[in-house]
């Protein structure tokens, strides 16, 4: 098998360096808990500029770059934000970024199917991580750098923790059965915890900023100082005041309790009715980053509580 | 084209937005190709009379000559547009109570003191603004934004973000729930780039309490870590007197 050392890892980085731009997410979090969608889908994009009257430029973006360092939720995230990118149209945006870029994972157990990227390196616990090559374009960056890649001899993994918390152990458990959790949080819909998260939930955005898949946007025109007029999109939330309003001011969720519950609704039921999943990875992140320290577990254990209690009394 | 007559004033406060103004630079220049400014004490030797199209006022009134000057300037202007805290929502002139004042005039100045001054409250209290450009002191891409919408006939909007997005993006550490230390930023407009969590400060909210904030939900996450003088401090320093807030306290 295909490996590098732990020792290589910086040296290999540096290489890549002459030719991408390398960021490098084990640093995370130094970024506030924004996820690597950011690289792909920035929190603020510009997408059409006109100049001069008949003329409109689209954006262009060609940098070439790394995202070094991606967990196996994160990896998750990123394969089916591709696929909502994908699906119904291709987000032109997005995927400028997407093409121009290696993602590189760093995981700690070698997953049955790979969950995403362009190569990932599977943590030996012996100081050395095991290469799987996942994408063409991951298999000729491995051959060009091969110089700090070494072939050794197949072994079993040495590492007992494969670094999950038990709070994303125990969400991803109630991933699994997608449709009862979509028909669950349907069902929820006049449950009385959405009446405590709108006296808990401070409608910041944080949770939908931090989440790996959220990827709802809104878009600004303007026309600057020198006549340039230009369009951007930027993120938005749900739970954001101007999220469900629309011309004339009408808002289809004028409450934090309807604003939060469509986060809810989006993730796992929308999600699994478009795209046969919830729109979650069990990253932790909405949590850990809360300022209101709202934790979607707890209310998920909730709902799916009552939930199966009414389904027994009918 | 005529280029719209634009006025700018001041009244009591530290005049550093006007400053901000004068930091736009080469931006100041582009917008005055755009604008004629027909009068400034502060930037120019040019003190054309009304009626104005547009008139940016920074400070608040404390004086009935102030107050009398502020309605006169509303008769006489199309829009009128608060600049910085202290004119949007009386900001640091409008922390003390104003029952608190006497005892204050008395200490700093002996009872022979005989003030002149009226309470600091926002300009919004004695006439209509149509717009504030928030922020202690504001930010300079928010006055262009501002003129750049009006130029281009557009109505300025405030942003429905919290200061959260733009502390996210300066890649903080979030204070309420890292730090455990008290934080306005998810009731507070964004747009001033995070400036105070990011040099180690809190969020004060200077940039103007969000569209539909949750107030009362923020207070109420607030005193699971920090004690109710600490919170009514934070709440006071910028929003004595801002409805929102207060009701949010109830
Ligand atoms: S991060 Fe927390 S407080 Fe902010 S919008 Fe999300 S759930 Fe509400
Ligand atoms: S430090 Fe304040 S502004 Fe920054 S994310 Fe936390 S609550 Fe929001």
């Amino acid at each position: 098998m295909l490996v590098i050392n732990e020792n290589k890892i910086a040296d290999f980085l540096k290489a890549l360096e002459k030719e991408y731009k390398v960021y490098d997410n084990r640093q995370h979090p130094p970024y506030g808990g924004l996820t690597a969608k950011k690289y792909f889908f920035p929190p603020v994009e510009e997408t059409f500029v006109s100049e001069k009257k008949g003329s409109l430029k689209t954006t262009k973006f060609a940098e070439k770059f790394v995202v070094f360092g991606l967990s196996i939720p994160q990896l998750e995230a990123l394969t089916y934000l591709d696929e909502i990118m994908t699906k119904p149209a291709e987000d032109f945006f997005y995927w400028q970024r997407r093409g121009n870029s290696i993602v590189v994972g760093l995981i700690k157990e070698e997953p049955d199917a790979l969950p995403g990227g362009d190569i990932v390196f599977v943590d030996l616990g012996d100081g050395n991580f095991k290469i799987l090559k996942n994408t063409e374009k991951g298999e000729e960056l491995i051959k060009k750098y091969k110089s700090y890649f070494a072939e050794v001899a197949d072994a079993p993994s040495k590492v007992t923790d494969p670094g999950m918390s038990e709070w994303s152990k125990t969400m991803r458990d109630i991933l699994l059965d997608a449709e009862l959790l979509a028909n669950a949080v349907e069902w929820s819909k006049n449950h009385k915890i959405w009446e405590e998260m709108a006296t808990t939930c401070l409608g910041c955005g944080v949770c939908t900023y931090v989440c790996p898949i959220c990827h709802c946007f809104s878009v600004e025109d303007k026309i600057d100082l020198t006549g340039k007029c230009s369009r951007c999109r930027k993120w938005d939330a749900c739970t954001l005041p101007d999220f469900a309003k629309i011309a004339g001011g009408h808002d289809f969720r004028p409450t934090i309790k309807e604003r939060y519950y469509n986060w809810f609704y989006h993730k796992f039921v929308r999600g699994y009715k478009e795209y046969g999943k919830p729109q979650c990875v069990g990253c932790g992140h909405c949590k850990k980053y809360c300022p209101a320290s709202i934790d979607i577990l707890e209310i998920l254990k909730t709902i799916l509580g009552d939930y199966k209690k009414s389904q027994i009394q009918i | 084209m005529t280029k719209p007559k634009v006025a700018i004033y001041d009244f009591t406060d530290c005049e550093g937005c006007e400053v901000k103004l004068v930091s736009l630079r080469e931006r100041l220049l582009l917008l005055e190709n755009k604008i004629d400014i027909v009068n400034w004490r502060l930037g120019q030797e040019r003190f054309d009379a009304g009626p104005y199209d547009v008139t940016i006022i920074e400070g608040t009134p404390i004086t009935d000559y102030e107050v009398d000057l502020l309605k006169d300037l509303r008769k006489n202007s199309k829009v009128l547009i608060a600049l910085g805290a202290c004119a949007a929502l009386a900001g640091v002139p409008g922390i003390m109570p104003e029952k608190d004042r006497k005892f204050w005039y008395e200490k700093i100045y002996t009872a022979q003191y005989r003030p002149r001054g009226v309470d600091a409250v926002p300009l919004s209290a004695y006439v209509p603004i149509d717009f504030a450009i928030h922020g202690c002191p504001v930010d300079e891409d928010e006055v262009v934004k501002a003129m750049e919408e009006l130029l281009s006939g557009k109505t300025p909007t405030y942003s429905g973000n919290s200061t959260c997005f733009d502390c996210k993006q300066a890649g903080n550490k979030c204070r309420i729930r890292d730090e455990e230390k008290p934080c306005l930023g998810p009731i507070t407009q964004a747009g001033c780039k995070a400036i105070c969590v990011t040099g180690g400060s809190p969020c004060y909210g200077c940039f103007g309490i969000r569209k539909e904030a949750n107030i009362s939900a923020l207070i109420k996450k607030l005193k699971t870590i920090t004690d109710e003088k600490t919170i009514e401090r934070y709440l006071t320093m910028f929003h004595s007197r801002t409805k929102e807030v207060n009701d949010g306290k109830k």
